[in-house]
This record gives C-alpha cells, sequence and structure tokens, in this order.
C-alpha cells in the first residue's frame, strides 16, 4: 500500500515537472512578443486620459555599429547608416521602444494616420525602424529611388502563417503589403538584397500602440478611465510581460510612467 | 492516510486526462506505415520528431529541413500557400538536387512515398487544418504557356533584369549577382542563388513550367521573392497605357504642369492600375471578389503570366537541357592538333571546340572536409602543336576571392583556386596501377596549382600525398593566363610537352593520360584539404591528323585508275 502510494506519488512528480517544463518552453517563446486582448470592441470616448513617459537605457550602452554598404553604394552608401537595435540619446533615450496597454478590451478607433502605415526604403533604410500595423490594414512600402528591393515579412517566426516575401522592382515606387488578419509580433521584416535591411511591423488589434521617439518618450491617448496593464517591448531589451507595470486612468487625467530597460540577457 | 490518498489519486487521474487530452489533439491519426519508413529512412537527417535535428544534420547545408514549421521550397502553388500531395510525392520521389536531399524512387515504393506524404504532414498543424476547413491551397496557373523562341527569350531577358533577377542571379544567371555573398535563408544559414546556367542543380527540377512556378510562387525559407502580379510594373495596365502613363508620370516627376486631357488621363490609367492591385490584395487576403474585379484581376494576369513564359523561357535558354557527360568514354578530352600558334586566352579559336565536363565533389575523406561543395565542374579545352599544349580550363564560382578576410557573418573567407593533377609517370596501360586520386601516395603526382591571389602564375608541384606536397625547384616552364568574369573563372595554361625536369609529366601524342582536378571556392571555406575534388579521367592528344592520310587516298585513286586504264590499253592493243 505504501509503496503504491509512493509510486503514485512519484508519478505525479515526474508528471507535474514534465508540464512545468512544457510550459516554461511555452513562456519562454511567448516572452518576446507583445500581449493582445482576447477581444477589442470600439466606442467613441470623449472623458479618456493620457498615459505619457520616457524610456531610458541602462547599463553600457553598446556601440552602434556601422553598416556595410556591399551594394548599390551610389544611393545606399550616401550617408553612413548604423544597426539600430539600440539607439540611446544623451541623457540614455531609448528609441523604438513599443509601450502599449495590454489588456484594454474597449476603447477608440484607430485614426486616419493609424491606417495608413508606410515603411519608407529611402537610402535603403527602413524608415521608421518599428512600424505599428493595425490588423486587417495594408502596409504601404515606399521607394522612391531606383533601386530594386524586397520585403521580407518573417510572419512565420511568431506562428502568423507563411512569410511574405515580394520583390519591389526599381520602377514600384509603391507597393502595399497584404493585411493580416490576426495581431502578433514584432515580426522582423528585412530586404534580402540589402542584407543590411532590419526592422520591425507589430499588427496589433487596438489604437493604444506608442513607439518611443528619439526623446524616449511615449504618449497613449484618449485611454478610458480604469486600470490596465502596461507593456513594452523592445527588439534588444525584451519585454515585461511577466511583470507588467499597472497604471490607472483618470477622466480628463494624466498618468506618467517611466521605464528604464537593460540589454535582455 | 486513505484521504491523502484519495486526494493524491484524484490530482494524478485529472492530471492524465489533462495529458491525454493536449495530446490527443496534438496527435492525429497517423499512419503506421508511414512512420515505420519515416524512421528508417528520413529520421537520421529530418529528426524523429520532424524537427530537421537528425544525427545526420549537423554538417550538412542546406539543413534537413524541419516539418515542423511548415516550410515547403518547391510548391506548384501560390506564394503563403502549403504544397499539394502531390508536390510532396513529387519531391519525396525526385529529391533535391543541388541538396543532400536524396531520390526515393529507386529504394521506396510509390505506395510507401504516399505514406510518407500523410507522415510528414502530420509534423504541421496547418496541414490539418486545411483539411478541417476542406480547403485546398490555390495553384499557380499554368495555363497560356508561350512556346519557347528566339523572340520569347529575347522579351524575358528584359524581363530578367528589369524584375530584379539579377540583383541575386547575376548578369548571366551563374549566381554571381551582387546580393548572392549576403544571402541567407529564414534559418539563419548562408545561401547561395541558383546558378541558372546549371540547371541540373536546381531544386525543384528544370522543366519551363518547373522554372515558372518557382519565381511565380517564390521559394519559401530562402531569400528569394514570389513574382507575383502586383510586383509587375503597372499591373493592369496594356502595353500601350502603361508607356503613355510613364510619360505623364515622368512630368509629374519633373514637376512639370500636365494639361487638363493629360491630368484626366493620367487619373484614369492610375485608377486602373491602383484597382487591379486591390483586386490582388483582396484575392491574397482571401477575401471573394466582386464578378467585376475577378475580371479585372484575371484579364491583367493574362499579361502578366504571358511576360513570365517569357522569362521562364529566357531562364530556360540559359542552361543545356541536360547534365553534360562526363569526360569518359566517348567524352574523353581529345586535345586539338593545331599547326603553329596555339590560342590564346581571348582567342576566337577556343569557341570551335566543344569541352569536356569533369564533375566535382565535396573532399570527404579527410580532415577537414567539404560537404556542401559550390563548385560543380570544371570545363576543359585543348590544343596542341608540335612542340605545346595550351589548356582552357573554366569553371564556375559566385565570388571571386583574392584574399583572406574575416567576414563578420560567414567567418573566414579564402583564396579561390585550382589544381590540375597528372600522374609523373604514365601508367603503361589499364592495368598499370595510377596514383592515388587524392594527391597521390606511394606513386607521387604532378600538379600544377594556381590560386586567385597570384592570377598570372602557377606553381609546379609534386605530391605524394593531400597533406604530402611539394613546390619543384625548377618552376617556370608553364604559361598561365587568367580571368573571372560574371561568376566565372577562365585559366589558360601552356606548356611544352617534352621538359628537361625528371619531376614533370612528359607528354606524347596518342598516349592516354590521367588528369583530375582539385578546386576551391574561398567564400565557401575551401582551404587546404577542404574543396571539391574530381577522380581521375584522361586526356589525350588526338594523332596528329597526318597530312598523307589525305593525300593517299586521291594517289591511290589515281593509281588504280591509271592501272586500270593500262590493263585496258593492254588488253585492246593484245586483241588487235
Ligand atoms: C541525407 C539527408 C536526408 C535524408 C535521408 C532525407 N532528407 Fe529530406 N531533405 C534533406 C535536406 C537537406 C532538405 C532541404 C533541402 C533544401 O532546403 O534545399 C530536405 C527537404 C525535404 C523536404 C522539403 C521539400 C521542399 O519542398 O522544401 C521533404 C518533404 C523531405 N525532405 C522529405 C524527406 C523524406 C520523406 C525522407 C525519407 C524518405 C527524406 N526527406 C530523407 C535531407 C534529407
Ligand atoms: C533576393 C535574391 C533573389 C532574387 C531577387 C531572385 N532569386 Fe532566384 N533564387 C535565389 C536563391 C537564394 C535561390 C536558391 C533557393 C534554394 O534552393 O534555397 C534561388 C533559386 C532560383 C531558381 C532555382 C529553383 C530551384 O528549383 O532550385 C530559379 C529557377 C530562380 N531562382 C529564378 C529566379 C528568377 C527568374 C528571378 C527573377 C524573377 C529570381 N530567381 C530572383 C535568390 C533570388
Amino acid at each position: 500500500m505504501k509503496i503504491k502510494m509512493f509510486t503514485a506519488f512519484l508519478v505525479l512528480l515526474a508528471c507535474g515537472l514534465g508540464l512545468i517544463v512544457l510550459a516554461d518552453n511555452h513562456e519562454e517563446e511567448e516572452n518576446n512578443k507583445l500581449v493582445f486582448p482576447k477581444a477589442y470592441t470600439t466606442m467613441k470616448v470623449s472623458d479618456g486620459g493620457k498615459i505619457t513617459g520616457v524610456v531610458k537605457f541602462e547599463g553600457e550602452v553598446p556601440k552602434m555599429k556601422k553598416l556595410d554598404i556591399n551594394k548599390d553604394k551610389v544611393v545606399c552608401g550616401k550617408t553612413d547608416k548604423y544597426d539600430e537595435s539600440v539607439v540611446v540619446g544623451e541623457s540614455m533615450e531609448l528609441k523604438n521602444t513599443i509601450v502599449y496597454l495590454m489588456d484594454i478590451t474597449k476603447g477608440k478607433d484607430f485614426d486616419a494616420k493609424a491606417n495608413k502605415p508606410e515603411i519608407d526604403q529611402e537610402g535603403c533604410k527602413f524608415t521608421p525602424h518599428v512600424q505599428i500595423v493595425p490588423v486587417g490594414v495594408r502596409l504601404t512600402m515606399l521607394n522612391n529611388a531606383p533601386i530594386t528591393h524586397n520585403v521580407h515579412i518573417f510572419l512565420n517566426d511568431a506562428d502568423m502563417g507563411q512569410d511574405i516575401n515580394k520583390q519591389q522592382n526599381r520602377m514600384l515606387k509603391k507597393l502595399r503589403i497584404k493585411s493580416i488578419a490576426e495581431a502578433g509580433g514584432p515580426v522582423e521584416v528585412k530586404c534580402d538584397i540589402h542584407s543590411w535591411m532590419k526592422a520591425w511591423i507589430a499588427y496589433v488589434p487596438h489604437p493604444y500602440f506608442a513607439v518611443t521617439d528619439e526623446k524616449g518618450e511615449f504618449t497613449l491617448e484618449d485611454v478610458p478611465p480604469g486600470t490596465y496593464k502596461l507593456g513594452y517591448w523592445h527588439e534588444a531589451c525584451g519585454t515585461n510581460n511577466k511583470e507588467p507595470q499597472a497604471v490607472t486612468v483618470t477622466a480628463g487625467g494624466e498618468v506618467k510612467q517611466d521605464f528604464t530597460l537593460k540589454l535582455a540577457e | 492516510m486513505r484521504v491523502t490518498f484519495f486526494v493524491l489519486f484524484l490530482l494524478f487521474s485529472s492530471l492524465f486526462t489533462v495529458i491525454l487530452v493536449a495530446y490527443a489533439q496534438e496527435t492525429p491519426e497517423v499512419s503506421e506505415r508511414g512512420k515505420e519508413v519515416y524512421e528508417e529512412s528520413c529520421a537520421h537527417c529530418h529528426g524523429i520528431e520532424g524537427r530537421g535535428d537528425g544525427s545526420a544534420a549537423e554538417n550538412l547545408l542546406p539543413r534537413p529541413r524541419d516539418f515542423t514549421g511548415g516550410v515547403y521550397k518547391i510548391r506548384s502553388t501560390e506564394s503563403g500557400q502549403l504544397p499539394t500531395d502531390q508536390d510532396l510525392f513529387d519531391i519525396i520521389t525526385n529529391g533535391m538536387p543541388g541538396s543532400s536531399m536524396p531520390e526515393w524512387e529507386s529504394a521506396l515504393s510509390a505506395n510507401d512515398r504516399w505514406e510518407l506524404v500523410a507522415y510528414v504532414k502530420t509534423f504541421y498543424s496547418g496541414f490539418q487544418e486545411l483539411e478541417e476547413t476542406e480547403t485546398t491551397p490555390r495553384l499557380i496557373n499554368l495555363t497560356g504557356k508561350v512556346k519557347y523562341s528566339e523572340k520569347s527569350v529575347e522579351i524575358g531577358k528584359v524581363l530578367y533584369t528589369d524584375l530584379g533577377c539579377i540583383e541575386c542571379h547575376g548578369n548571366v544567371g551563374r549566381g554571381d549577382g551582387t546580393s548572392a555573398p549576403t544571402l541567407v535563408d529564414v534559418w539563419d544559414f548562408r545561401t547561395w542563388p541558383a546558378n541558372l546556367t546549371q540547371g541540373w542543380t536546381f531544386r525543384g527540377g528544370s522543366s519551363t513550367e518547373d522554372i515558372f512556378k518557382r519565381f511565380i510562387g517564390g521559394i519559401a525559407g530562402s531569400p528569394m521573392p514570389a513574382f507575383e502580379g502586383d510586383t509587375f510594373y503597372h499591373f493592369g495596365l496594356t502595353p500601350e497605357e502603361s508607356k503613355n502613363f510613364a510619360l505623364l508620370e515622368k512630368k509629374v516627376e519633373n514637376e512639370e504642369e500636365l494639361t487638363e486631357e493629360e491630368q484626366e488621363e493620367y487619373d484614369k490609367l492610375y485608377e486602373k492600375w491602383d484597382t487591379t492591385v486591390l483586386a490582388a490584395l483582396d484575392r491574397a487576403e482571401g477575401t471573394e471578389l466582386t464578378p467585376e474585379a475577378q475580371k479585372i484581376y484575371d484579364n491583367a494576369m493574362k499579361d502578366v503570366f504571358e511576360k513570365s513564359w517569357h522569362l521562364a523561357n529566357y531562364v530556360k535558354s540559359l542552361s543545356p537541357e541536360r547534365r553534360p557527360k562526363s569526360a569518359i568514354g566517348k567524352n574523353v578530352l581529345r586535345s586539338q592538333y593545331k599547326e603553329g600558334d596555339l590560342p590564346t586566352l581571348d582567342d576566337a579559336e577556343w569557341g570551335t571546340l566543344t569541352s569536356s565536363y569533369y564533375p566535382l565533389v565535396g573532399q570527404v575523406i579527410v580532415e577537414s572536409r567539404q560537404f556542401n561543395p559550390t563548385i560543380d565542374s570544371v570545363n576543359v579545352k585543348s590544343f596542341y602543336n608540335d612542340t605545346e599544349v595550351a589548356f582552357l580550363f573554366t569553371w564556375d564560382d559566385r565570388t571571386n576571392n583574392t584574399t583572406v578576410e574575416e567576414t563578420e557573418d560567414f567567418g573566414t573567407s579564402y583564396i579561390d583556386g585550382l589544381a590540375i593533377q597528372f600522374p609523373v609517370k604514365v601508367p603503361k596501360g589499364p592495368t598499370d596501377e595510377k596514383p592515388y586520386f587524392l594527391w597521390g601516395g606511394k606513386k607521387p603526382v604532378y600538379l600544377w596549382q594556381w590560386m586567385a591571389s597570384e592570377p598570372e602564375s602557377i606553381k609546379e608541384l609534386t605530391a605524394k600525398g593531400i597533406n604530402n606536397a611539394e613546390e619543384q625547384e625548377d618552376q617556370g616552364t608553364v604559361q598561365v593566363n587568367s580571368e573571372y568574369k560574371d561568376g566565372q573563372y577562365r585559366l589558360w595554361v601552356k606548356r611544352a610537352l617534352k621538359t628537361e625536369d625528371k619531376k614533370d609529366l612528359q607528354i606524347e601524342p596518342t598516349v592516354f593520360v590521367p588528369i583530375a582536378f582539385s578546386a576551391w571556392d574561398g567564400a565557401n571555406g575551401d582551404v587546404d584539404t577542404k574543396r571539391g575534388i574530381s577522380s581521375w579521367y584522361t586526356f589525350v592528344l588526338e594523332p596528329v591528323p597526318s597530312s598523307r592520310r589525305f593525300i593517299y587516298p586521291p594517289i591511290v585513286a589515281l593509281l588504280s585508275l591509271g592501272l586500270l586504264v593500262g590493263l585496258r590499253q593492254f588488253v585492246q592493243r593484245r586483241n588487235t
């Protein structure tokens, strides 16, 4: 009897451990992605509040590597280009961080600007480096120079289906990329023809997403009063998915929430 | 005590159910036979769980496919779609030339190959979703094929540049485009654009249809993009409209004022283009098109497909139909006799000969090995005269590496090179043993070693093994010239048939001489023993086409005629 119980216990323990390992593996993957609400409904927001803040970097600032422009030098090499995975300002302000609400289920709709996302390939560099694209909305790739690019979006890395990879030949000034129905990412976009060109796209279901600018600043406006989880994502510093920041927004009020990020291990 | 046991029991059983349910969701019915064959024939490369991590995987490039990602290169389906069962069956049947994926037609029955199709599909849930929703992947439309003609090839050639195939595949298609040295696949391994002049190295076959499907659907997992309708210039406009629109666009760009009519035309054409692109996007997103939109789309695609067939015809024209036969039997290299000076590197006279083809494989016998060679073959032509022999060696290499360089993404890149190997002593007959093919052994070999770092010189070596080569003291009897252009090396070598040096090969007409090659592609990490090699082949100086042979027959004919005439006269005279 005792032995049986002991065996049962052992088996149970093993199963439990197994499950924990499985779950952990899964979490590891989820940790570098954005978190979205299960559903989102739009409504008019008239008494919304504002969340603002500054994202700063902590630790030794990695040197921005100068990129090797090994092709189409006349156009692409006009100005020096640097790896933009960590862009830090004079007082450690961190650019290109996504700051967003993880769990908002009701709020405003996307505005006209958000519904026209564009990435410019001027000078053989993707601008912006991090682009927010609403689900169901088409991204436009601009190309004003007579240079051929290919737009390679790595959806499969985020289990969002097959990758997109389309050529934008030197005559196509504008190439529209099909919309994605489900939120996900951020996913990388690359140009294989110019191997140094890399950027990120986040496909999002609601408009409460901001990307920090040179000053590390972000603003989320028209947030319906309530308490939310405030999340961030940065390509080299990771996310706060494990410990999201709680913020409480009051009608017409402004909440300040700064973040300090370190390089992810 | 009892209670704890009960609680434990409850916990245990619920956990068990949870696991069972989770498990049941992940594994659909598996074909027992498929699993069995897979584990026997495929798992050492593709891994038991289909993750591409079998025991043999590590040395291979491209890596055996991880089936759990649902990424398939060779499809008859549009970009973003999974392959059909037939696609999978075909790839298992034919293998993937230019990679380590073998063909299974000879080893497995068709039935087993179909079982494998079903089993491989279980590794990726996307296939199940298709089944559950009863959808089939969208096929690339193959109707309206344009017949191969010079005219079609010409049109295709322009598209090759305009659409930007040239960026990766290079000026004449040897895979040496300016982007070629920087490409990585989605699994972060280095990859090279196909050499379009070597159709036999294509993963998915080199028929015009195969080529057409590859660039329209793209090659998932590789940098090669899809060339769908909206990636063509002015999608939806007729050639006439496109020309007009381009003119107007130029004006707008130069900020010239458009007349009212021009503005109207511009808006109309822009709208037409835009509507067509939107229809294509709707379609790609899975929205059902209205009949009008469908019509606009279909009309526009007619033009795109026609262009695509021209392009496929052009790509097809770049490669011989089949891999050339290796230089054995009746394809042995026969050096042609020529009176007077032998042609130099750029002499047009080389064009009068067909080359002999020497296939290379990776050197995998001695550390360090090359499991993924990039040089397919060496092609050779030769002339000789009374005192000298000249060779023209040609081989494709996507990059011209003349120095040792540390690269950031791909490790060290070394110097390109070629070595041509002969025995020191020509075997007396077929039964007389040749030296060991890997740079000799007990019997030494005589080598010409050329490196891209010193393109105007060549070294004579004597070797008794791959790690046991010495430069000959007596150098300089071999002349050399070379060129690298459009992904191809051409190396010209000339030497006296006879030399004073005992360590040299002495060459005589009509004697069959063993010959073998080593080639280094520096960008592929080739250095020292890591290289492409061939086994022994032979070459021979064709017998001097003796002038007498041409004079004799007429003389014989004349003589016999004379004899006949004489005989007749004699007979006639006797009779009278
Ligand atoms: C010697 C190693 C090896 C063995 C054995 C092998 N494969 Fe492969 N296989 C590969 C490699 C390498 C690739 C990827 C080639 C590439 O990406 O260009 C591949 C790719 C594939 C693909 C993907 C085709 C596509 O369109 O992308 C399928 C399907 C496949 N193998 C099935 C099988 C099956 C079934 C077996 C067993 C009967 C098998 N392979 C045995 C090496 C192997
Ligand atoms: C961004 C670089 C790039 C561009 C642009 C590109 N290709 Fe490729 N192509 C590749 C690479 C890389 C491969 C090898 C894929 C593999 O086997 O993994 C390839 C392979 C091929 C193959 C061989 C397919 C096979 O079965 O192995 C053909 C044919 C081909 N390309 C044609 C074209 C044509 C035609 C165009 C222009 C319309 C084009 N490519 C544009 C990179 C490119």
